[in-house]
C-alpha cells in the first residue's frame, strides 16, 4: 500500500503485478518449467519492475506458514527412519488376518490418521512401499489400494491444522488453532472417510481375493524387525506427542505454530544427535534439513510474495469485490460458491497458489459481512474445497503424483482417465456431503 | 527361506597376520572378489576385497567422496608408478586394509534381505553367529542363484 | 522493544535474554552440540519464556542475509558442476611449470580470488582436492599448500560484501554496497595476501622440491578434461557476471543483495533446467536448494532471534555503554579495541556470533560519535578483525576445519597445536598491517 508509484517505465503497479502473476500461473499450469524456480523468478521480477521493495515482499512471506512446514518435515523425515510406520502398517494387516478387503480397510484408515498428523505426501511414501509388498504377496492388484490410499490422504489431511498445506496457511494467515480445524472440520472429514472406504470396498469386492497361502506368508511378516531404531522410536514419538500437545495447547500457551513445530525439531535433533560426535551431528542436522522439499518450500516464498504484489497493489481488493457482485452479497452463496469452485479448480490446478490468492480475497470481505468472525465458515468452504478437490484428478494434489510416480516404476501405473472416471465422481460426492455439513451447522 | 540353507560353510579364509601380497595373491589365483578375515577365535575381522586394492591405487583426494572431485579424467597416468604401490603394500598385513563397510548377515536373515544387499553391489556377504560374531560361512550371489535353480 | 516486562515468572527480559544467550554461546564454544540446533533451540526458548513473540522474533531474523547466502549457495553449487574451478586450478600449476613454491603462490591467489567471490569454504572444497593431487604427483608435503590455502580463502574473502558472512552480515544490517566494500577493503587486503605468501616463500622455499619427471607428470594434466558440461559452464559464468555486475551497480538500480543473489539462482536454475522433463527438474532444483549448507543457515536464523532478544530488552543498548566507558568515548580507541578483540576473538570462537552480537552494539554508538556515517571506520575495523581473526587458530573459520577434516582424511592431518605456531602470529601480522592503515586512511 506504500510503494505503489514508483514503477519501472511509470507503469501502473496493479496491471504489472497481475501481469507477473497470471504469467506465472500460467507456466506452473503449463508444466513446462519447475515451480519454485518460476515463483521465485516471478518474486524476483516484482521486486526488480519495483512493484515492491524486497523489505515489503519480505513483510509479504508468512514465515509461520514455511517454519510449521520445515519444522513438521524435519520431525517426520526424522521419525520416518524409526520404521514406526512400517511397523504399524505391517501391523494393521495383520489385524485383519491380511485378507485383502480388510487390508484396504485397515491401510485406507491407516493413511488418513497419518495424514491428519503428518503431511501428504510423506504418509504416501511410508504407506505405498509396505502395500505393494503385501498386496505382491497376496498377489492382488495394487491398483484399489492405492487409490484408496490417494484418496484417503486428501481426506484425512483435511481435519487438522497441519495435515495438508491449505490449512497451515489459512490457519497461520487468520490465526486458526489446531482445535479449532479439528471441532470444525473432523466430524465431516470423518463421515467422508467413511463413505469413500464403504464404496470402495463394495466396487471391488469380487476382485479383491487370495489364497490361504498367500496371506500365510503375510502373516509371517515380523513387523518387530521393521523397526530400525528403538531410542530413535521412542525419542520421535515423545517429541510428536510434545508438538501436537503444544498445538492443542496453543491459545492457552500463547505459541504461534512455527514456534512449537520449530522447538520440537530442534529438541528432536538434540535428542538424536546429543551422544555422537561433532562431525556426525553435523552431518545429521544437515541431512535432516536438506531432506526437507526445498521445492515446496521456495515456492511458497515466491508465491506468498507474488500475492502481496497483488494485495499491495489493491488487485486482491477489486477481485474480492467482484466475486462479491457475482455472489450478489449474499453470503450462503458466496460460502457454497467457494466451497464448490475450490473443489473444482483444486482438481485441475495446485491448490496452494490457489489458496494463497483466496486468503486475502476472503479476508477483503470482513466489511461486507459484518467482521472478521463472521467470516469463518468461508475459512471452512475453502479449506474443505481446496484439499479435497485434490482427489478429482490424478492431478490435484501432490500426493497423487507421489503414487502414480510410485506405482508406475513398481509396474502397476495409474492412468489419468480411468483414475479420473471413479475418483471424480467419489470427489463430488464428497464435497456434496461438506455442502449438506455446511447448511447444517453454518449457513441459515 | 534363510541365508542358513545356502551358505557356503567352509569358505577361504586368511588370519589377521596375513600379507597383503599374499591376500592379493589368493584373490588373482581363485579369480574371487573378496576374502573374510578373521582372527584367531575365528572371530569376523571384515573382508578384504578388490575395493581395498581399487583404494591402494588411486589417489587419496579422490576417495574424499566431494563433489569437487568426482572423476580423473583429467590427470595423467604410469603404469610404473601403480605397479611400484602394490609391490610396496606387499609386506603390509592384511588388517591394515579391512573395509568396516561389509556388514555380516546372520544365519536367520531372510534370503530376500540377502538378494537386496546384492542388488545394492554389496559383493559375497560374510555370516556370523549373532552373539559370539565367530564367522559362520559366506554367501555368494552364486549360492543362492544355485539354489534356486 | 516490546515485551519488556512481562516473562515467565516474572523474571526480568533483559536478565532471561542474557543467560539464554550466554547458555548458548557456551554450548557452541564447547562443540559438544551442533550449533544449529542450539540456536534454534535457544530461540524457541527465548519466545516460549515470552521476551519476544514470534513475530518480533520473525522481525529479528536478517533475510537479507539469509536470502544472499543461499542465492550464492545455489549459484555457486551449480556453478562448481561445471569443472570450471578445478580447470583454473590446474591450469595456474601448470602456468609456473609445476614448481611446487610457484604452485604454492599461484593456489594461493586462485584461492584469494575465488574466496573474494565464493564463499571460503566452496572455496576450499573445491582447490583442496585438486592441491592433494598435484602434491601426491609431486611427492612434497601438502602441508604448507593446504595452510596457505586456509590462510588466502580467509583473506581474500575479506575484500568483498559476498566474500565472508561477516561482510554480508554488516553489509546488509548497515546497508553498505558491494563497492564499499571494495575500495574500503581490497587495498589492505592485497598487502595482506602478497606479505603472507612472501612469508611463506622464505619459510618453505627449501623444503619443497621435487623431482623433474615428477612435474612432468604434473605438466601432463589435461585440464580441459576437467571441465565437464561446456553449455553449463558458459550458463554459469554468463550469470555469475550479472549477479556481480548487479551487486556493483546496486546503489543505481536500488536493489537489495538478497534479490540480486535469490534472483540470480532462479535465473541459472531456469538455464540449467528449462530443457529437461518435469521429474528431473523437480530433482535438480531440490538437489539445488538441499546441497546448501543448512547447518550455517539455520544456525543464522537462530542466532539473529536470539540477538533481537538481547536488543529488544536493551542488553546490547548497556553492552555498548559498557565498551565505550571502557575507550573512554574516545573514537580512534574505539575503532583499534574493536579491530584487535575481534581478531583475537574470532581466532577462538566462531566469529559469526560475534558479528552478529557486535553490530547492534556498533549501532547504538552512532549517537555518541556524531551519526551513523561517521561509525564507517568500527564498520571496516569489525570486518577486517572478524575475518582475517579467523586464521589465528585451526578452528578461527570454517574453512579452517574443512580443510582439516580433508587433509585428515586423506592421511595429512594437521594438528591444532602446529597450526597455531605458525599461524597465529601471521594472523597477528596481518592485523598489524590493518591497523596501519587504518591509521593512515580512517583514524586522525
Amino acid at each position: 500500500m506504500h510503494e505503489q508509484s514508483h514503477v519501472i517505465f511509470g507503469w501502473n503497479a496493479s496491471i504489472l503485478a497481475s501481469i507477473l502473476f497470471v504469467l506465472v500461473y500460467a507456466l506452473i499450469i503449463s508444466e513446462k518449467l519447475n515451480r519454485a524456480v518460476l515463483a521465485l523468478l516471478g518474486a524476483g521480477l516484482l521486486i526488480i519492475a519495483g512493484v515492491l521493495t524486497q523489505e515489503a515482499a519480505i513483510r509479504g512471506v508468512d514465515f509461520n506458514t514455511i517454519g510449521l512446514l520445515l519444522s513438521m518435515m524435519v520431525i517426520v523425515n526424522i521419525t520416518g527412519k524409526s520404521g514406526v510406520f512400517q511397523y504399524v502398517a505391517i501391523w494393521s494387516a495383520k489385524r485383519v488376518n491380511a485378507r485383502p478387503m480388510g487390508v484396504m480397510v485397515m491401510l485406507s484408515v491407516v493413511t488418513a490418521v497419518f495424514s491428519a498428523l503428518l503431511d501428504n505426501v510423506t504418509t504416501v511414501l511410508l504407506v505405498v512401499p509396505v502395500t505393494i509388498l503385501i498386496t505382491e504377496e497376496l498377489k492382488v492388484r495394487a491398483y484399489p489400494f492405492l487409490i484408496a490410499e490417494i484418496l484417503s490422504s486428501n481426506i484425512g489431511g483435511t481435519a487438522t491444522l497441519i495435515g495438508d498445506p491449505p490449512n497451515i496457511m489459512i490457519g497461520s494467515a487468520v490465526g486458526l488453532t489446531f482445535n479449532d480445524f479439528v471441532f470444525n472440520l473432523l466430524p465431516v472429514v470423518v463421515v467422508v472417510e467413511i463413505a469413500t472406504v464403504v464404496i470402495f470396498a463394495f466396487l471391488w469386492r469380487k476382485e479383491l481375493v487370495t489364497t490361504e497361502e498367500a496371506r500365510e506368508r503375510v502373516m509371517s511378516f515380523h513387523e518387530r524387525e521393521a523397526i530400525k531404531d528403538v531410542r530413535l522410536l521412542k525419542q520421535a514419538l515423545f517429541v510428536l506427542a510434545l508438538v501436537i500437545g503444544g498445538f492443542v495447547t496453543a491459545r492457552l500457551i500463547h505459541l504461534e505454530p512455527a514456534t512449537i513445530g520449530l522447538t520440537g525439531a530442534a529438541l528432536l535433533l538434540l535428542l538424536d544427535n546429543f551422544s555422537r560426535d561433532a562431525e556426525e551431528q553435523s552431518k545429521n542436522v544437515h541431512s535432516a534439513f536438506a531432506e526437507a522439499e526445498w521445492v515446496t518450500l521456495i515456492f511458497f516464498v515466491g508465491l506468498f510474495i507474488l500475492v502481496h504484489g497483488l494485495e499491495a497493489s489493491g488487485v486482491i481488493k477489486w477481485m474480492a469485490g467482484q466475486l462479491l457482485t457475482a455472489t450478489g452479497g449474499d453470503f450462503n452463496m458466496t460460502a457454497i460458491a467457494i466451497l464448490w469452485s475450490s473443489a473444482i479448480l483444486s482438481a485441475f490446478i495446485d491448490n496452494i497458489p490457489f489458496v494463497a490468492t483466496m486468503i486475502p480475497m476472503i479476508k477483503a470481505m470482513g466489511p461486507a459481512f459484518g467482521g472478521d468472525q463472521a467470516l469463518m465458515p468461508l475459512w471452512w468452504a475453502l479449506s474443505m474445497g481446496a484439499c479435497l478437490g485434490g482427489n478429482g484428478t490424478l492431478i490435484g494434489a501432490s500426493a497423487n503424483l507421489v503414487v502414480a510416480g510410485l506405482s508406475e516404476r513398481a509396474g502397476q501405473p495409474i492412468r489419468f482417465i480411468s483414475y479420473m472416471k471413479s475418483c471424480f465422481l467419489l470427489m463430488l460426492m464428497s464435497v456434496a456431503f461438506c455442502h449438506v455439513y455446511m447448511l447444517l451447522r453454518y449457513l441459515h | 527361506m534363510t541365508v542358513d540353507s545356502i551358505m557356503n560353510r567352509n569358505p577361504k579364509t586368511v588370519p589377521m597376520t596375513e600379507t597383503f601380497g599374499g591376500a592379493f595373491a589368493i584373490l588373482m589365483d581363485l579369480r574371487i572378489d573378496s576374502l573374510p578375515v578373521v582372527d584367531t577365535n575365528g572371530i569376523y575381522r571384515g573382508m578384504f576385497d578388490l575395493e581395498d586394492i581399487w583404494e591402494l591405487l588411486l589417489p587419496r583426494a579422490a576417495m574424499l567422496g566431494l563433489k569437487s572431485l568426482t572423476d580423473l579424467a583429467f590427470v595423467s597416468d604410469a603404469k610404473e608408478a601403480m605397479h611400484q604401490k602394490l609391490q610396496d603394500a606387499g609386506a603390509r598385513p592384511v588388517s591394515e586394509f579391512l573395509d568396516a563397510q561389509v556388514q555380516p548377515v546372520h544365519a536367520d536373515t531372510p534370503v530376500k534381505e540377502a538378494i537386496l544387499l546384492f542388488y545394492k553391489h554389496q559383493g559375497d556377504l560374510p555370516v556370523v553367529d549373532r552373539a559370539s560374531k565367530r564367522l559362520l560361512g559366506t554367501v555368494s550371489p552364486w549360492e543362492i542363484l544355485q539354489a534356486l535353480r
